[in-house]
């Protein structure tokens, strides 16, 4: 019961797209994870085609394009009169990734004061959260700790994968944005976040940003599944794969010291 | 099949679209225009949401109604605030969820209701909307609060709908009503704006519905599943609770938990609930009784209930002085109440099941009789039925000893309700089979019905030609149960079930006979029988035509056919003179 039509053409990732900056990057693999691979293969031959959904939610200030971002994505469809969000919109995108099913919940937060009291309902469970500043105005970056900070009371810090983008660009000269870039980049590093800077106008690298989210949720996912299998295996002792667990980080987590 | 969505012009976007999905499973020919303006989509689910407060100088009081614009009248206001508060002794400390069905006051249309009128004739009759009634689905909270005079509070949050989704919105409560209580109102406001980013209910798709954070994912039945198989739908990614939520069924209730206290008479219970008798069920609290009156009702399903029932009445509402009048005989509903002082008022009331607080399943019910009524005392009477009526049929022991088997080996609740729910199926289609076949019987053949005459007429429902099927086609066919069926029968005719049952059965055959006459006449050469006829006529007929353009769009026709009548319509048309050409074109319904 209940097939799934096809995912459309354009929403299948076969090889791991890349990072917008080498530095900037959760991770400077080249492909997915060999575990990723081997498991997805087997997933697609054997018995059981798991089907998984991830949550990203995307916060950040009053109209920096948030929803834009998403709307260029889902809809390929621009408006920048779009009606601010109350509460939170939603979207649902869906993928093929490695020939295994994987749908994107996009949870797109309002950036109004008085929307924030609520916001933690939707954080919860999320597995990447994506902060949004625009890059022609300074405060909204340094606002992103905030938004960071908030976001993470309801998540487990260790496991979920950060995204910090810059939206806009096209408003941005070259050489102001230069700057603009030195300084995101080190709010990224800081918060240990993968950077991107895009513009929902033009559509610049929005496709290229989402199928690498796309992407890394669901070897995050996949990883994290393998993890709890094996300990399963394993029994009572849970076995902590202490590689696997960094293996998006060249240092230890100190996500405090970003955020206080 | 096309991949691509839709361009859906900034419309807000359809929520976890469901025409992503199952395309084959949509209706088509009959697509639905996306409704676009704001709180469409909320109305299509809700009517609105209404918070409860209680005042220590006013009492009950109506605090909040969103969305605003959403229109109540007094009496109904009136109705929901002594309906979201518990009205009985026991308490109800700390969250309390229940549902309550009251009478609309005045009909209002819906800006795009026939569209919704669309998407309710695929629906099984059993969830029909009632145009007379709304729901009401209620999160009560009552706990202590030193800050508050008198130091309670208490507080209700209100789902008012035309939706008997019992189970889908006490999920919705669950999710919103205890952050309600401490981030008040933007985050009513989110969630009702969540709700607004639903897709429509369409019957038969899965639908994806986003609600604070989660996504629940729901199917809502339709006319044409097999009855009997509950499409559970499977919850196919990692059980993650804080992403999404499969919901089993949307209208449900656990069968099983809540007939367990008056589980030994179960059987007797459908009888009474299948012949419309006046029921009412006390309970210590809204939620009990208000599942219970919901598992009486459901349990002759497919069947309609088509009287009155409310899982929670109260000395309030404003039917009171209506049913519990003393100078009448008690009407064919069911209530659900949870007052002591309905002991006294409804004492002369032939059946009642008085329910203690339902126990988590664990124990083994005892057999118990059933009580003489004289027994009933207003507080502390034992649970059980209070009736002196004689079922008809005799009992099945071996669904009881089934169940209890079943108790004994702790098995799941769910599994329990299945059969018990299955069991009940099996029973009410051993009883309606017969009469659905001899009510088919009284179709006029194929071949009288004639293009040049009016559709034939339906040959009337004899009782006693229905009896006498009875001794070759009766219910012994499929069921083992002996008894006086023919007794159950002669009373079943007389109520309000037969009498609705019948109506639909009747109205459905009409329309598919006057579908099978328009089938038949647009198979005619129209054109040329009008141009043996005279101009009178001709025009005549071109008006019967267009009024059947018009009627026939509620017709179960064939595809095709309604094009068939409008090119017959313009061709003869078009064979007239100018000026009549123009003067027909003008004239009747179109």
């Amino acid at each position: 019961m209940n097939i799934l039509a096809p995912v459309r053409r354009d929403r299948v990732i076969g090889e791991l797209p890349q990072g917008f900056t080498k530095e900037a990057a959760l991770h400077s693999r080249t492909s997915f994870h060999p575990k990723v691979v081997g498991m997805c293969q087997a997933q697609r031959t054997g018995t059981v085609g798991r089907f998984k959904i991830s949550k990203i939610i995307v916060v950040g200030d009053l109209s920096v394009g948030k929803t834009c971002l998403i709307n260029r994505f889902c809809k390929d469809t621009f408006d920048k009169n779009y009606k601010a969000t109350i509460g939170v919109d939603f979207e649902m995108e869906r993928f093929e990734i490695l020939g295994v099913p994987f749908s994107l919940q996009l949870w797109d937060t309002a950036g109004q004061e008085r929307f924030k009291c609520i916001a933690s309902t939707y954080y919860r469970g999320a597995q990447a959260i994506i902060i949004v500043f625009d890059v022609n105005d300074v405060a909204s970056l340094d606002h992103t700790r905030q938004w960071l900070a908030d976001a993470l009371k309801e998540n487990d810090p260790s496991s979920v994968l950060l995204f910090l983008v810059g939206t806009k660009k096209d408003l941005s000269p070259a050489a102001q944005y230069i700057l603009v870039e030195k300084d995101a980049r080190k709010v990224a590093k800081e918060m240990q976040a993968e950077y991107w800077a895009v513009s929902s106008l033009t559509g610049e690298n929005v496709r290229e940003f989402f199928f690498r989210l796309a992407a890394l949720t669901f070897e995050g996912s996949v990883l994290a599944e393998l993890e709890r299998s094996s300990a399963r295996r394993i029994g009572d002792i849970v076995r902590i794969h202490g590689d696997e667990r960094d293996l998006y980080l060249t240092e230890k987590r100190k996500r405090t010291k970003c955020c206080p | 099949m096309s991949l691509q969505k839709p361009a859906d012009g900034g419309s807000g976007g359809l929520a976890g679209s469901p025409e992503a999905e199952e395309p084959e499973d949509g209706s088509p020919g009959r697509c639905l225009p996306p409704p676009v303006l704001p709180w469409d989509r909320f109305s299509a689910w809700l009517h609105c949401v209404c918070v409860v407060g209680f005042d220590l100088e006013l009492g009950q009081a109506v605090e909040v109604i969103y969305p605003q614009h959403s229109k109540l009248t007094d009496k109904e206001k009136t109705n929901i605030c002594y309906l979201s508060f518990p009205d009985s002794n026991s308490g109800c400390l700390g969250n309390t969820q229940f549902c309550f069905r009251f009478r609309q006051s005045s009909s209002r249309k819906l800006s795009w209701h026939c569209l919704l009128d669309q998407l309710d004739r695929d629906l099984p009759i059993y969830l029909k909307k009632d145009p007379a009634y709304f729901y009401g689905y209620v999160y009560f909270r009552q706990v202590q609060d030193k800050t508050l005079k008198r130091g309670y509070f208490q507080k209700s949050l209100v789902l008012i709908s035309k939706l008997p989704y019992i189970h889908l919105f006490n999920t919705v409560l669950g999710q919103i009503a205890p952050e309600y209580f401490e981030k008040n109102e933007p985050f009513l406001e989110a969630a009702c704006s969540d709700v607004d980013r639903w897709p429509l209910p369409v019957p038969g798709k899965t639908l994806y519905l986003p609600i604070m954070g989660i996504v629940m994912k729901v199917r809502i039945p339709t006319c044409h599943d097999k009855p009997g198989t509950t499409q559970v739908l499977q919850s196919m990614h990692q059980a993650d609770s804080q992403i999404s939520i499969a919901l089993p069924t949307v209208y449900e209730v656990d069968l099983f938990r809540c007939f367990s206290p008056v589980f030994f008479h179960i059987q007797m219970l459908w009888e009474l609930v299948l012949l419309g008798e006046p029921l009412v069920v006390m309970a210590p609290s809204p939620s009990e009784s208000s599942e219970t009156v919901l598992a009486l009702v459901s349990c002759i399903s497919p069947l309609k209930y088509y009287s009155d029932f409310r899982p929670y009445f109260t000395i309030h509402d404003s039917e009171f002085k209506d049913y519990t009048t003393r100078t009448q005989t008690p009407p064919s509903v069911i209530l659900g109440v949870t007052n002591p002082f309905f002991a006294k008022t409804l004492q002369h009331w032939p059946h009642i099941i008085r329910i203690g607080d339902i126990k988590v399943s664990g124990e083994v019910p005892k057999q118990v009789k059933v009580k003489k009524l004289k027994n009933l005392k207003t507080l502390d009477s034992k649970p059980g039925v209070y009736t002196s009526y004689k079922p008809y049929l005799n009992k099945d022991e071996e669904i009881i000893k089934q169940l209890q088997k079943g108790v004994q080996q702790k098995r799941p609740a769910e599994a329990q309700s299945i059969i018990l729910r299955r069991y009940f199926l099996e029973l009410t289609q051993s009883f309606i089979i017969p009469l659905e076949r001899y009510v088919a019987s009284l179709m006029p053949l194929q071949k009288s019905i004639s293009p040049w005459k009016s559709p034939p007429q339906l040959k009337p429902f004899s009782k006693e030609e229905f009896m006498k099927t009875l001794e070759k086609a009766g219910p012994q066919l499929t069921s083992r149960l002996k008894g006086d069926w023919i007794g159950l029968y002669r009373h079943f005719l007389k109520s309000y079930n037969f009498d609705g049952w019948f109506r639909t059965r009747r109205k459905e055959m009409t329309q598919k006979l006057e579908a099978l006459h328009l089938e038949a006449l647009c198979n005619e050469d129209l054109l040329f029988w009008s141009q043996k006829h005279t101009e009178v006529e001709t025009v005549d007929l071109v008006l019967k035509l267009k009024a059947k353009l018009t009627n026939g769009e509620k017709l179960p026709v064939k595809p095709g056919t309604m094009e068939k009548l409008k090119k017959h319509i313009d061709s003869i048309i078009l064979a007239q003179p100018e000026d009549l050409q123009g003067i027909l074109t003008k004239t009747g319904s179109m």
